[in-house]
């Protein structure tokens, strides 16, 4: 019931997309029928070769996102639990943040060759610093209570890891992961766009410079589709995981 | 003082072990920071620079502005508008994990290639940062707060007015935090990707040219600005909204 005036909304965007395709006062080519577009939609998912470069950009961004997740969870955790670490990194990743990490793609290029290694380090280092960043405070801000209970009842440095500070710093890791996961497929996507010849954002600019816009637009939808299934499985994967918390309702 | 001088010390001994790996030897696509500071200032002093510069800036900040300006409008709607967010939030809720910068091709097919189709798809990356974030904190709006409002006569703008929107500020303002990093970066994409002017062509044709003096220099630019809008955003943030500060 709560869907109704959503859909209602998505709906009537589609019928004045298909109204103004076949109105014909514009031009074909800047307007594709969804008819059309669900052609070369189709065209493209029972295509091997086609599925092959969704695959590709899917694993480019997969390998760049779990590199940043390991690191930024080791390197947030420490920051977060030693004052000393956080006062020699933090000016850095602070300092860096709003510094857009991609004009460093060029010098990737040459130091990691055009193929997929520069792709993949330059997704790394975008999706480092939120995961870093929210770690961090996520860590830092352990409630004092606990800890202080939890040494009081004896329990060792290593316990208070595993069953104390980890627990409490979970739901902020997966914070940082969601706001991270995107930015993984888009920057797949803008580095495939700028210098590539395989995965889907070199498919939507060769789409594009052949002038076939509805198959450039049923990448687009394959892009978008594979943005919303990473983040409900990373949302199914975190209710699992951090059963105890639940995501605010807002953001679901 | 001394803060400041520790805090930047990390940073002062990378740029050192940098400068060392540097004389020990690196390819020569990699130029020492004393190097790459000798050409900073040297295109500091030439005027090609500063018309990529104004060219980038062209497209990124009115993008960021119309951008954050309409994604802080809807997002305070949807946040008091019980119909208008049951309608128009699960749409951007969907369309949040979605690259904006695919649609940069479809806009240059509708807007041309010229400045409107970088400017309107920056503005559109722009939106979905600052509408999360004035939607939520307009929502948790303490009701409290709405009902002294009440209580004391207030109507409902005098309550948007005086008691969402500054509740919502905070929230508005780390949105804009995000917006403006994502301006810049998807400002740097389109011209990357198709563009004749500003800081992102400028490294590419570096890029091509094997200019790698060019290619710093742009990398430098592009830096200096991301952090330099950072910073203004925080310290206007710090003057407007001293109060919330010194309640925390």
């Amino acid at each position: 019931m709560k869907l109704v005036r959503p859909l209602a909304l998505i709906a009537a965007v589609l019928l004045a997309w298909e109204l103004t395709a076949r109105s014909g006062l514009w031009n074909p080519l800047l307007f594709p029928s969804l008819v059309k577009i669900g052609y070369e939609l189709g065209r493209f998912l029972v295509h091997p070769e086609r599925l092959m470069e969704a695959w590709v950009s899917l694993y480019r961004a997969l390998g760049g996102f779990a590199l940043a997740a390991a690191v930024g969870l080791l390197l947030g955790m420490l920051m977060g639990r030693s004052a000393r670490i956080a006062a020699l990194l933090d000016p850095l990743f602070s300092g860096t943040y709003a510094v857009p990490k991609l004009a460093l793609f060029p010098i990737f290029i040459f130091v990691f060759g055009i193929g997929s290694l520069s792709k993949v380090a330059l997704v790394f280092l975008e999706c480092l610093y939120p995961i870093i960043i929210v770690t961090y405070h996520g860590a830092r801000d352990v409630n004092r209570v606990l800890l202080w209970s939890a040494q009081n009842m004896g329990a060792s440095r290593a316990a208070i890891l595993r069953r104390v500070v980890i627990p409490a710093t979970a739901p902020f890791i997966f914070a940082g992961y969601r706001v991270a996961l995107p930015v993984a497929l888009i920057v797949v996507v803008i580095t495939e766009m700028i210098s590539s010849a395989d995965g889907l954002g070199y498919l939507v600019i060769y789409a594009l410079s052949s002038l076939k816009t509805d198959r450039m637009l049923a990448v687009v939808i394959v892009i978008s589709a594979l943005g919303l299934a990473l983040d409900r499985a990373l949302v199914f994967l975190r209710n699992r995981l951090v059963y105890w918390d639940r995501l605010d309702t807002y953001y679901v | 003082m001394s803060d400041t001088i520790a805090k930047a010390g990390t940073i002062i001994l990378l740029l050192l072990l940098w400068q060392l790996a540097w004389m020990w030897g690196l390819p020569s696509y990699i130029l020492s920071p004393l190097e790459i500071a000798k050409e900073f200032f040297a295109a500091l002093g030439s005027s090609e620079l500063y018309g990529h510069i104004g060219a980038s800036l062209l497209r990124s900040l009115p993008g960021f502005l119309l951008g954050s300006a309409s994604g802080i409008v809807l997002g305070l709607a949807a946040g008091v508008s019980r119909r208008f967010d049951e309608t128009f939030s699960p749409v951007i809720f969907l369309t949040y994990p979605v690259p904006k910068i695919v649609m940069l091709p479809l806009f240059m097919l509708w807007f041309g290639i010229g400045d409107v189709s970088k400017i309107l798809i920056i503005a559109l990356a722009c939106v979905y940062p600052t509408f999360i974030n004035a939607y939520y904190g307009a929502r948790v709006t303490p009701t409290i707060l709405v009902w002294s409002g009440l209580n004391m006569g207030a109507g409902r703008w005098r309550i948007f007015r005086a008691i969402v929107v500054p509740n919502a500020a905070p929230l508005i303002f780390a949105g804009l935090r995000v917006s403006l990093a994502l301006s810049f970066i998807v400002m740097f994409a389109t011209e990357m990707i198709n563009s004749r002017s500003g800081l992102g062509y400028l490294i590419q044709l570096a890029e091509s040219s094997l200019r790698f003096d060019l290619m710093y220099v742009s990398l430098v630019t592009i830096a200096i600005l991301g952090y330099a809008g950072d910073r203004l955003l925080r310290s206007a943030r710090h003057r407007l909204l001293r109060w919330q500060e010194a309640a925390e």
